[in-house]
């Protein structure tokens, strides 16, 4: 960890060089999703911003959120910028190199002014974990980590300065590790030792309390959590007709949904085809780390903050299968109105 | 009274001196024998957005007010425990023990009640008042049972995984304005309401909590921590810990043949976990992940949370 003015002044022309940025790729997989041009090799150098992003909600009603970018987001607002994005890639054994830019930031008062980045579910040194209680700084630092291959698999990173509000105002993205090859290039297994995939589909979960994105500091707002809407990557999705994300493969292949719980209630995730009939898939890992043994099921719970790699094999013929999510209660597992999430696998 | 009831009792400001005489009776007296007192009284959650809150509580001090949560009984494998229990509030209560007594009787005011049973499982119990649908739990009628392996040796259970240091973490949650307000004046509580806006980690908001030595788990780097987790609320609490995976071994009483490992762990309301962290250098926030849960009355980080430090 580096003071930002340090960074400025020292890997800056590395760090800004970084910037322009291009997808990554796994050898033998085929990204797909919301993120699949929005992956970046966090080793790479990337160099992270934030904006604000206005999103109209499908009542109409207008809601400001605080989005991650990656070299874009012009004048201080959000274009090119992605609700859920961009997504952060890192081999095993290589070495994050993620800069948080605080320029033109929206942010906070004090004591809550400022930003950090926490790498959600790797177990890295605490001068990098960004949580500002244990001394991480708020305006502008770099982060420098490496995973062994316990870790492949599904994370996130999201900003840890008064996260009540933070994270509900969208600073939350996918962190995925992958297993690498001898020279270094991302292979497709889903963990250490485990089977391969031939696409893989990241699917953030989260949720949105519109009062929490207007009112600040510490405020008798943050006691009470009603959420309206319900996203998948960033996107409300309140019919199979009108999917929250659209992601296509070959019929036949495998692929790998990486679930990312980012919301504030509880969650279950399912596959169902056309007619409605759930499809099993596998989890193999949680919050990614690999499990005991992989469990095939037809729903698969998950709790704010967890994590999970799932995988599925398409019929071999033509078709559409929705992946979906239910957003439940905490105290009663009651679903929401508009609580149930649609996305489409067109195969 | 157990070492946890004395440091909860020193952090709330009675002098060492004064607990000396009720050390000396818990020295004397066997571990697995306990009194309880059910008391109507008040709990403060401390620092900012912190409050008074009107609870009902367990206590094993005669003289004293309600604890929330409940003392900590202690037991070992194959002990009997006995439990009397005197009801010195103005209604009805009971004490069951979750997966050890199924004596629901009520006590009435006034009343008392004796139960004895065998702790023949190591592990770790929510014991409390199942009455009144959820009122009397939520108003702080609840604790927990540690059943350590026999002889008292640092296995989660005889044979199973060993640890250094073990942590009792007792979550819930109060509705101060709907609930504690009402039914502690008396009134009626409208139980399909719930929105609780004080969230607890053993009975502290996060502020006391990241401060609280039988809270915090801190040891030498490299070291196993054992957790034992009760959520004595309504909501389910999703932890989330920072600087290492944790290794879940025990789910509501069923150990696990092959253990999964996590960082966060979504525990079930009512249920109970055991798991075992290795701690790593520096200092680690586990809090959970759940938007207001972090919050006293709106206040960050002044709910459920507390600290993994390894030196």
């Amino acid at each position: 960890m580096r003071n930002f003015f340090d960074m400025m002044m020292g890997k800056a022309g590395v760090v800004l060089a970084a910037v322009l940025l291009t997808a990554t790729t796994t050898a033998g997989a085929v990204g797909i999703g919301a993120d699949a041009n929005d992956r970046l090799n966090a080793a790479n150098g990337v160099t992270i911003q934030v904006r604000a992003l206005n999103k109209r909600m499908s009542d109409g009603q207008n809601v400001r959120f605080w989005v991650w970018c990656a070299g874009g987001g012009g004048m201080g607002m959000g274009g090119g910028c992605r609700l859920g994005g961009p997504t952060l890639e890192l081999g095993v054994g290589q070495t994050a190199n993620v800069t948080l830019n605080m320029m033109m930031a929206p942010q906070e008062d004090p004591p809550y002014q400022g930003h950090t980045i926490h790498p959600h579910g790797l177990d890295v040194l605490q001068s990098e974990d960004g949580v500002p209680e244990t001394g991480a700084a708020v305006l502008g630092d770099n982060y420098s980590f490496s995973v062994d291959s316990r870790y492949v698999g599904s994370h996130a990173y999201h900003c840890h300065v008064h996260t009540v509000k933070h994270l509900e105002m969208g600073m939350y993205a996918p962190f995925v590790v992958k297993a690498v090859d001898s020279s270094g290039n991302f292979t497709n297994v889903i963990n250490s030792g485990g089977p391969t995939y031939d696409y893989d589909w990241n699917i953030l979960l989260s949720t949105v309390d519109p009062a929490y994105h207007t009112a600040t500091g510490d405020s008798t707002v943050f006691a009470d959590y009603n959420p309206k809407y319900f996203l998948l990557n960033g996107n409300e999705g309140l019919s199979k007709a009108a999917p929250a994300d659209t992601a296509t493969a070959a019929a036949g292949k495998k692929v790998a949904i990486r679930l990312i719980s980012m919301q504030s209630v509880n969650a279950t995730f399912e596959i169902k085809d056309a007619a409605g009939a759930n499809k099993s898939f596998t989890v193999h890992n949680k919050d990614g780390f690999k499990l005991p043994s992989a469990q095939t099921v037809t729903k698969l719970d998950l709790s704010p903050g967890q994590t999970a790699d799932v995988m599925v094999t398409l019929p071999a013929s033509t078709g559409s299968w929705y992946p979906q999510v239910t957003y439940k209660n905490l105290r009663d597992g009651g679903s929401y109105s508009n609580g149930t999430v649609y996305t489409r696998l067109n195969f | 009274m157990s070492a946890r009831s004395v440091c909860r009792a020193l952090a709330r400001g009675l002098s060492f001196a004064s607990l000396i005489p009720l050390l000396l009776s818990a020295a004397a007296t066997h571990a697995a024998s306990y009194t309880l007192y059910i008391k109507a009284g008040n709990w403060t959650v401390n620092g900012a957005g912190g409050a008074t809150l009107k609870v009902w509580g367990y206590t094993d001090v005669p003289s004293g007010g309600p604890i929330v949560p409940g003392p900590v009984l202690e037991s070992q494998e194959g002990e009997t425990v006995t439990v009397t229990v005197y009801n010195q509030n103005n209604r009805s209560h009971n004490f069951v023990v979750n997966g050890l007594t199924s004596d629901a009787t009520a006590i009435p005011a006034g009343g008392s009640r004796t139960y004895s049973f065998t702790t023949s499982r190591a592990g770790v119990y929510r014991y409390g008042d199942t009455l009144n649908s959820n009122i009397n739990r939520e108003m702080g009628l609840y604790g927990a049972l540690v059943v350590r392996a026999a002889g008292g040796v640092n296995q989660a259970w005889t044979g199973g995984p060993s640890y250094d240091y073990e942590r009792l973490w007792v979550v819930s949650e109060m509705d101060k304005p709907r609930w504690n307000d009402v039914a502690g004046s008396g009134g009626t509580v409208n139980t399909s309401v719930y929105k609780p806006n004080y969230f607890l980690m053993n009975g502290l908001g996060g502020f006391d909590a990241m401060h609280d030595p039988s809270s915090v788990l801190q040891g030498q780097t490299g070291k196993v921590g054992l957790v034992r987790l009760v959520n004595a609320g309504q909501f389910d609490h999703s932890l989330h810990f920072h600087g290492n995976h944790f290794q879940i071994i025990d789910v509501n009483g069923t150990r696990l043949s092959s253990s999964e490992w996590g960082d966060t762990y979504n525990v079930k309301a009512g249920s109970t976990v055991m798991l075992l962290y290795k701690l790593v250098p520096g200092i680690y926030p586990m809090h959970i992940h759940t938007a207001q849960m972090e919050n006293a009355n709106g206040v960050y980080l002044n709910g459920v949370a507390t600290l993994l430090v390894g030196q």
